[in-house]
């Protein structure tokens, strides 16, 4: 059995992934050649400016577009090949809070469990024990619609753990949070993979980054520019340019995408939680 | 089977908690029964007019209103609205099969469908107009009328998932109104003219509608009837492919 759980199989492999995209004026090369590996119960991030192609790596690596040439596995499966064997083993929040404002919580998330194939019962316990964990009882049976930023995604993050998947991408899970609500879904997520799952997380904040990866890949322009813990790559930094003090994450970040301080700004924001 | 009802149960919830989305499918085709009915009732007076078997013209002009009512295809707008708000890549991302996904609207679209047809033929029977082929004829009535609306929104969500726009989702609803026009509506195929009754030959919408009138007008007259589900049954299935097609290949 391919369990990432057991450590004997990478979480995320992916090898020289391209994704083309046709346009009017031409193909548009949003990834373009990508390799990757993940290793099971890592907390991952995967950094880059916007339009670097964080994104459209997640949607290919979730099944949620198609690879144009390159591949990958997620939990030991090939997700062209298996594409819903991946869908089972795999929990998904992207950046759009992926919820129906007409639906209640609990009512969301016993969906999201049927779907999963849980019968009724198990579904409607799930979705209980989901509440509960991102605190969002007292909400259960409110409309979503009338939900706060911080509700939805955190009830986001519930519904990609319904079927308690091996390995969660969220793309960047925090953007448009308020700091304290930034702070709880850092807890959910240490909580989480702290159960075993392997996060892969995009993320435009570096201080979530070096708060909670253990290791974490920056791309820019479609392609893999730099790849290691926070650590090692602040030390890379340090000793190239011969810094007498250590460098932060932020400036890995630049010199990575070879982007100024003023160049920067608006694309990459610094939050401090 | 099972996923697309769990689906189809949320789409159900969906439709009923809009009633505003749900209202004018119910009121704009009685609105129009009541205007072409008090433009041309005058013109064909029920017992001089063998084309209405004994019955008022509202009787002739019920299943053009039932096909209207069955024409709005909401459904393909709250999918519009799955796809811009990311619930529609969080029901792609999750292990259901890609028809379930379809045959979950198009099951409720069902559901909505029957409960607006009956709705419209009830108040059509407080007024006066009867339903000639009885019991059976009732059912079979507003089950055409509601696969009839299965039908147009299967076309619906496939504009919705190829343009992903509410606005181009609802101008494509509009091609409808052609295809109503280009029908038998005032009038048996017989006496339309003739460039018009070669248009209504070549309208599907027409069967449909003269196996409604005839469920109204006649008894039991299947050679009328068979005609109308034909349609419906091969224009929902050609739906269906195209809807899970594009679902599979969307991107």
């Amino acid at each position: 059995m391919n369990d990432v759980r057991t450590g004997s199989t990478p979480a995320v492999q992916a090898e020289g992934l391209v994704k083309h995209y046709p346009s009017r004026t031409g193909d548009i090369e949003a990834v373009r050649g990508v390799d990757l590996k993940v290793e099971a119960g890592e907390v991952f991030g995967f950094l880059g400016p916007n339009g670097a192609g964080k994104s459209t790596t997640v949607r290919m690596l979730t099944t949620l577009l198609s690879i144009t040439s390159g591949s990958a596995q997620v939990a030991g499966v090939d997700v062209a090949d298996e594409p819903d064997a991946v869908r089972r083993r795999i929990g998904v929040a992207l950046q759009e809070a992926g919820l129906d404002p007409r639906q209640t919580g609990r009512e969301l998330l016993v969906l999201q469990g049927r779907l999963f194939g849980l019968p009724p019962r198990d579904a409607t316990e799930r979705a209980k024990e989901l509440l509960e964990l991102v605190e969002l009882e007292d909400a259960a049976d409110r409309m979503i619609k009338g939900y706060s930023g911080g509700m939805e995604r955190r009830l986001d993050l519930a519904s990609a753990l319904v079927h308690e998947p091996e390995v969660l991408f969220l793309d960047e899970p925090t953007t448009g949070l308020d700091p304290a609500s930034r702070l709880t879904v850092w807890d959910e997520l240490r909580r989480i993979n702290e159960r075993g799952t392997t996060v892969f997380l995009t993320t435009q904040y570096l201080e979530e980054a070096d708060q909670l990866c253990d290791r974490l890949a920056i791309i820019d322009d479609g392609r893999i520019v730099r790849e290691g813990t926070p650590a090692r790559l602040k030390a890379d930094l340090r000793e190239r340019r011969g810094l007498t003090s250590d460098p932060t994450l932020d400036d890995v970040f630049l010199d990575a995408t070879g982007r100024t301080r003023g160049r920067v700004v608006g694309e990459v924001q610094e939050v401090t939680a | 089977m099972n996923e697309a009802w769990v689906l189809g149960q949320r789409a159900l919830r969906e439709g009923w908690r809009t009633p505003e989305a749900l209202l004018p499918t119910l009121f704009i085709p009685l609105f129009f029964l009541v205007v072409n009915v008090g433009q041309a009732a005058e013109i064909f007076p029920s017992a001089s007019t063998e084309f209405l078997h004994g019955q008022g013209y509202g009787a002739f002009q019920l299943p053009s209103s039932l096909l209207l009512a069955a024409s709005f295809g909401t459904a393909a707008l709250f999918l519009v609205e799955d796809i811009e708000g990311g619930y529609f890549d969080k029901l792609r991302a999750a292990p259901v099969s890609r028809t379930a996904i379809v045959m979950g609207r198009l099951i409720a679209e069902a559901v909505k469908g029957v409960l607006i047809a009956a709705a419209i033929v009830l108040l059509g029977l407080i007024f006066g107009i009867s339903i000639a082929s009885g019991p059976l004829g009732f059912v079979l009535l507003v089950g055409m009328t509601a696969l009839w609306s299965v039908v147009f929104v299967g076309f619906m969500q496939l504009i919705a998932l190829k343009t992903r726009s509410a606005a181009a989702t609802n101008s494509g609803g509009l091609i409808f109104f052609p295809l109503l026009f280009l029908t038998p509506n005032f009038v048996p195929r017989d006496m339309l003219t003739r460039p018009m009754e070669i248009a209504a030959t070549l309208n599907p919408v027409t069967y449909v509608m003269e196996a409604l009138r005839s469920l109204i007008l006649q008894d039991l007259v299947w050679a009328d009837i068979w005609p109308g589900f034909a349609v419906v049954a091969v224009l929902g299935a050609v739906m269906l492919v195209l809807n899970v097609r594009m679902i599979r290949n969307y991107d």
